[in-house]
């Protein structure tokens, strides 16, 4: 009874309301709805949201740990650990797992499509192979704050390393870390070489750290190439870090790889790959 | 998609890399259509196939600038050659092909 008084009362007080101000309301809502996790990510605030503000937070906040703990699962597989170890390769050698010579069966990807960026994106195409891999502009890593668990973003789909490297927007894929993620498989059809990392992508960008901070630091093992504008670095590891991969690679049987060559454009990372 | 588009068009393994491939990459602006050579891995560029003349690029350039419209390398209005720009350059003879 008390109830359907309340109901009655509402409406009769939307009825007052003129319709133009109704109109305006609901798409307050809807726009609130729409940019509030936005705009507190972008400005560091914390609004509630509408499922807060309806008494429906609980459920919400459970949402985000399990999306959390997702991830968090997938950045720590046993890959993740080996290649991880693998990367930071000054370790002794008393962990053989990261002796792992290359596999007879290399990792194979898709062939690359040709087509200019702008006429077809490439982030519209499945990579089925590389589950564990998101894409940066989507953001699905970014509830754990660190994108692939190693990087900082600082800026509108740029991320920085712990040793300064910078990975933004840039390359055919549109995006450097897109363009890097090619040399985590094997392109066999592609003419010359192409240097192929065994492990997943946080390994891969804990390798390429190491390598700069290392070369950059002249460590031995080391060098350090001027060319136009780039500097190219490379360092080597005491333990495969990958093989051979392309037409190149397939011809010698795609033998293992254990130097690191990085090309940078001041801070800003342009390439890296095995080699 | 034609039979062109699935190839890839190149000159060579690139010298300074090792792991990219030295394509031409096609700028079309203002109506006029110049080729370069563009590394698909370093990007380091050449004025053409014969490669004895890089285009110098700047280490503050986060996209190198197409040595004709001075835009990004990856702008809209580039792509990489087709077998036609590829002839009509004349650079056909320096060039291989390899399906994708």
């Amino acid at each position: 009874m008390v109830q359907k008084q309340r109901q009655d009362a509402a409406i009769n007080a939307l009825r007052m309301i003129p319709t133009k101000w109704a109109v305006i309301i609901v798409v307050a809502i809807i726009g609130y709805v729409l940019l509030q996790p936005q705009i507190n990510k972008w400005f560091g605030l914390s609004l509630p949201s509408v499922a807060s503000l309806v008494g429906d937070e609980k459920q919400t906040s459970q949402k985000k740990q399990e999306k959390f703990d997702s991830n968090e699962k997938t950045s720590t597989t046993k890959a993740d650990s080996k290649a991880s170890k693998a990367a930071t390769e000054e370790k002794p050698d008393k962990d053989d797992s990261v002796n792992k010579a290359p596999t007879s069966q290399p990792r194979v990807s898709q062939p690359r499509d040709s087509q200019p960026r702008d006429s077809q994106p490439r982030d519209s195409q499945p990579r089925d192979s590389q589950p564990r891999v998101s894409q940066p502009t989507v953001g699905v890593e970014r509830d754990s704050e660190k994108v692939h668990g190693f990087l900082t973003e600082i800026g509108r789909n740029r991320f920085e390393s712990p040793a300064g490297l910078v990975y933004g927007p840039g390359s055919e894929e549109g995006h450097r870390l897109k363009h890097i993620e090619r040399h985590l498989e094997d392109q066999p059809k592609r003419p010359g070489s192409h240097g192929v990392f065994e492990g997943d992508m946080h390994a891969f960008l804990v390798a390429i750290d190491d390598a700069y901070s290392r070369a950059k630091s002249g460590d031995k093992g080391t060098k350090k190439i001027q060319d136009e504008g780039s500097t190219i670095y490379e360092a080597s590891f005491k333990k495969p870090i990958g093989f051979l991969g392309g037409q190149e690679g397939g011809r010698k049987r795609n033998p293992p790889l254990k130097q690191l060559r990085v090309v940078v454009r001041g801070n800003s990372l342009i390439t890296a790959f095995p080699f | 998609m034609n039979s062109q588009d699935s190839k890839i068009i190149y000159v060579e393994s690139c010298p300074i890399c090792g792991d990219g491939l030295c394509r031409i990459r096609i700028c079309i602006s203002n109506q006029k259509v110049t080729g370069f050579i563009l590394c698909d891995e370093c990007e380091a560029m050449w004025t053409d196939p014969f490669m004895q003349e890089r285009v110098p690029t700047n280490a503050d350039e986060t996209d190198p600038q197409c040595p004709s419209c001075r835009q990004s390398i990856w702008g809209k209005n580039m792509h990489w050659a087709n077998i036609g720009e590829v002839c009509l350059l004349g650079w056909f003879d320096q060039v291989q092909m390899v399906d994708e």
